[in-house]
């Protein structure tokens, strides 16, 4: 027997044990998010999947679909708190993106877009914090991290490396890098590992391939973030059921 | 206690047992004996630890900095916190602190460059009824004036030790003002136990069935605390931490969740600002805690149990530890309770400053030895909570209140308080009044009684529940306290006439920046925002369109916050916008938006050049 809850008045089927994030997504209803990855513990900290059931918000990314809910999410409230939410990732750090090499393949700067976001709203934070390029091929820019915790989550989980962890308390908290010297460049990171390729933006990228494709040509100029995101999860359901 | 020593650390992690050091559960207690011992905790012992204990050491360093009373660097022989809530600053600690560094001549917040001293702000203490008061290497100090703080600072200078300082500088007074049916007459140790058993009611849930006849939390269910369980149902007893959650519901839930251990989790981290019911029931009451948290115990079938105690109450340990083994030797606790089969015993942890520590979630992690950062919501603590195990998080008076109702009764327990607040409580009173200190009322007392019962008739304010709480203006006096109006820890700070609320809210705002985790975006920059404006109207630069974005922030923040601090996080900028609006407008720059320049007239130019006239070329509609 298949279950079923409502998003925004649609029937969504459902798995046991799938939140109503996994469910929307698998039935091809996109909701914004950017700490959430399919392969990673969820871990609500962006606060963008915030859905409204029984009239309490609820992150969707951790909250189990059961049957017969009703989910709100697509209300004008919701998306513009999840504009605000967005904007407020954007003054936090320092984000130039015409200056980014990772413009137009950046889930941050893609879901600013998918929100409706045209400026930044709050007062710039300017924060001054660390560059880490140590590394020959791996670079750490703090700028640009959003503290959204795939790169640790997918060091420890995915990787099995525990490269990287949250330093410090509140907006004063940072990425820190295990290592002896806390640099990137004594830790056990490699171009390859899932933690540089998850990140949802430039805060860590692999150097000196940043523009080998032209800008226009990236990935999230041709296709729409929701669009890719569902396609993404569809053939990760395919391959992991 | 530790006493500061010449031990090199490699040697002084060798007094700690090797099974212990190498456990990363024991991480922040083992952390928190080495700051004590030394005053930070150095590079050498964190790395020794995360060897041994087989974690990154970037895990480690993540715990100290987090943690306020965790240092990294070397902090001086003397390590004096000041608590700042408020109270604090109402008394007078400003000029206190100031006091306190020229005299040591030392800047705030610095060590003294010959290592001798450091002067820091910390979070409310605690002592909000006989401040401002202060922590000097741990240990509270109340009371403060220029003369102490004078002699503090000689004693400092002259390097006197702690043990040789004058004795009435740490007293700690319990000042309970008024007294109703629950503490009137306090419950004999073992009173609750022996009427718990004695009442039976064996229930044996799935899970246990497999267990071994021997196990000890086989004893507990089949010695029955099913009936005790009915009485705290019909007691209708709602968590005393401010959530207000059941108590019935919750234990019922442990005692039937699957998986094996199950542990019984007493919360002693009272951050509140303004709070210090659980000091008072601690000091006074602590076999009234111990044995809730026993009967709990038998309830859901749980041999262990952890009193989570905040780190400004460490001068409490030996107390605490007195009181453990005096019920371990009148068979009230550990193996073979009142020479039954059951087995209970409680051990105490400290936290090490953090307020969101508070938060349930929070509490399990650092109890686990980790960063105390609020977990997700699923699966709840009742089903996996420490150690990914069913566990019971109550407050300390939720337990106190527990004792009392398996002593007299569910019922006995109901007949006081509201519809919905059964029982009495513990209120929390300080500021400007004249009798500041613990109060015991039925639930559903008008804040207005508590105000004529401790002398404050000319309140021109009251924060009820700490700054998380509710900010009342006289209009407002005849609410009363109790889960239908005004919830909370049951905390009321009084603000007199002569005060400027403006301050209060600045206290709050810088609090719930300092004490924000981090984890979710909409708290992390939330409380900083807010923070900034409430700075920006300090300068008297606030307009009506910063007022309104105040309110926006606060709004998205109690939507899209991950936890309780977030969504709370706001109120004392809501509530003074609306109950006290003059300190806003005072700040303000004018009450009307006026733009720097006028449009219509910088259009004038376009005008002459293009030489047009018509309405069109006008923003303000103009006369044909």
């Amino acid at each position: 027997m298949t279950s079923s809850f409502f998003l925004d008045g649609k029937e969504i089927p459902f798995k046991e044990g799938q939140t109503v994030l996994q469910a929307a997504m698998g039935a091809g209803q996109y909701i914004p998010h950017l700490c959430w990855r399919p392969e990673l513990e969820p871990h609500s900290s962006c606060r963008l999947c915030i859905v409204i059931i029984s009239g309490k918000p609820f992150s969707s990314c951790t909250q189990p679909a059961m049957e017969g809910q009703k989910v709100e999410c697509n209300t004008p409230k919701l998306n513009a708190m999840r504009r605000a939410v967005t904007q407020l990732l954007f003054v936090e750090g320092n984000h130039y993106c015409p200056s980014c090499e990772e413009s137009g393949n950046c889930k941050l700067q893609a879901t600013a877009y998918h929100v409706g976001m045209q400026d930044s709203h709050f007062p710039h934070q300017f924060p001054i914090r660390e560059r880490d390029s140590s590394h020959p091929r791996v670079n750490l820019d703090r700028d640009r991290c959003i503290r959204c915790e795939t790169c640790v989550r997918a060091s420890r989980e995915l990787d099995g490396k525990n490269v990287f962890a949250i330093h410090g308390r509140g907006i004063k908290s940072r990425l820190a890098v295990n290592s002896p010297t806390s640099l990137l460049k004594d830790s056990g990171i490699s171009p390859d590992d899932m933690a540089v390729k998850l990140c949802p933006t430039g805060a860590l990228t692999v150097k000196r391939v940043g523009f080998e494709w032209p800008i226009g040509q990236r990935i999230y100029d041709k296709e729409s973030l929701a669009t890719i995101e569902l396609r993404e999860y569809a053939n990760q359901e395919a391959v992991h059921g | 206690m530790y006493s500061a020593t010449a031990t090199p650390v490699p040697d002084f992690l060798d007094l700690i047992p090797p099974e212990r050091r190498s456990d990363p559960h024991a991480l922040l207690q083992i952390l928190i004996q080495i700051q004590h011992a030394y005053h930070h905790v150095p590079q050498e012992a964190a790395k020794r630890l995360a060897a041994e204990m087989g974690i990154p050491l970037v895990r480690v360093q993540g715990l100290l900095s987090f943690y306020s009373f965790l240092s990294p660097q070397p902090q001086g022989e003397y390590v004096i916190h000041f608590s700042d809530n408020i109270t604090d600053q109402m008394f007078g600690n400003r000029e206190l602190v100031a006091l306190m560094c020229q005299r040591l001549d030392v800047n705030l917040g610095e060590t003294r460059k010959d290592g001798r001293v450091s002067v820091h702000f910390t979070s409310c203490t605690g002592m909000c009824d006989q401040g401002p008061a202060a922590l000097v290497n741990y240990l509270p100090v109340t009371n403060l004036d220029r003369e102490r703080i004078e002699r503090i600072a000689d004693l400092v200078n002259a390097q006197i030790p702690l043990k040789d300082w004058p004795a009435e500088f740490f007293v700690v007074k319990s000042q309970i003002r008024r007294s109703d049916v629950v503490f009137r007459k306090p419950i004999e140790p073992g009173a609750g136990i022996r009427a718990s058993l004695e009442r039976g009611g064996a229930f044996l849930p799935e899970w246990a069935e497999d267990l071994a006849p021997s196990d000890a939390r086989r004893h507990h269910l089949e010695r029955g605390g099913a009936e005790t369980l009915k009485e705290i149902y019909h007691s209708d007893l709602r968590g005393r931490g401010g959530a207000g959650f059941k108590t019935g519901i919750k234990w019922e839930s442990v005692r039937d969740a699957k998986a094996g251990d199950h542990y019984v989790l007493c919360n002693a981290d009272e951050g509140e600002p303004g709070t210090f019911k659980d000091r008072v029931l601690l000091t006074d009451y602590a076999d009234m805690v111990f044995e809730g948290m026993t009967i709990c115990g038998h309830v859901v079938g749980s041999k262990i149990g952890i009193l989570y105690l905040r780190q400004e109450y460490w001068y409490m340990k030996e107390h605490l530890e007195n009181v453990l083994n005096s019920r371990r030797e009148a068979a009230l606790l550990g193996k073979g309770i009142l020479g039954t089969d059951l087995d209970f015993d409680i051990e105490l942890q400290f936290g090490a400053g953090a307020y969101i520590c508070g938060m349930e979630t929070a509490m399990i992690k650092s109890i686990e030895g980790r960063r105390g950062i609020p977990r997700r919501r699923w699966p709840l603590p009742v089903h996996q909570g420490y150690l990914r195990c069913p566990t019971v998080v109550n407050n300390v008076e939720t337990f106190a209140a527990a004792t009392v109702i398996s002593a007299k009764g569910g019922a006995w327990f109901a007949h006081n308080g509201t519809g919905q607040s059964t029982g009495t409580k513990l209120f929390c009173v300080s500021g400007d009044c004249e009798r500041p200190g613990i109060y015991e009322y039925p639930w559903g007392v008008s804040v207005h009684e508590v105000l004529r019962d401790c002398g404050a008739l000319d309140a021109q304010g009251v924060q009820v529940g700490g700054p998380s709480g509710t900010m009342i203006n006289t209009q407002e006096f005849d609410r009363s306290a109790c889960f239908e109006d005004l919830v909370g820890t049951g905390t009321l700070m009084i603000f007199g006439p002569q005060r400027d609320m403006f301050e209060v809210v600045k206290n709050f705002a810088l609090f719930f920046q300092h004490e924000s985790c981090g984890l979710c975006t909409p708290c992390r920059l939330g409380t900083t925002l807010l923070a900034n404006y409430v700075r920006k109207f300090e300068q008297g630069c606030g307009s009506p369109v910063d007022l309104e974005e105040l309110r926006n922030i606060s709004g998205l923040m109690k939507t899209m916050a991950h936890c309780g601090l977030g969504q709370t996080a706001n109120h004392h900028i809501t509530e003074s916008i609306e109950k006290f609006p003059a300190i806003w407008a005072n700040r303000m720059k004018t009450t009307e938006f006026v733009p720097a320049f006028d449009l219509d007239r910088a259009l004038e130019e376009a005008r002459g050049l293009t030489g047009r006239n018509d309405s069109e070329a006008h923003l303000a509609p103009v006369e044909a």
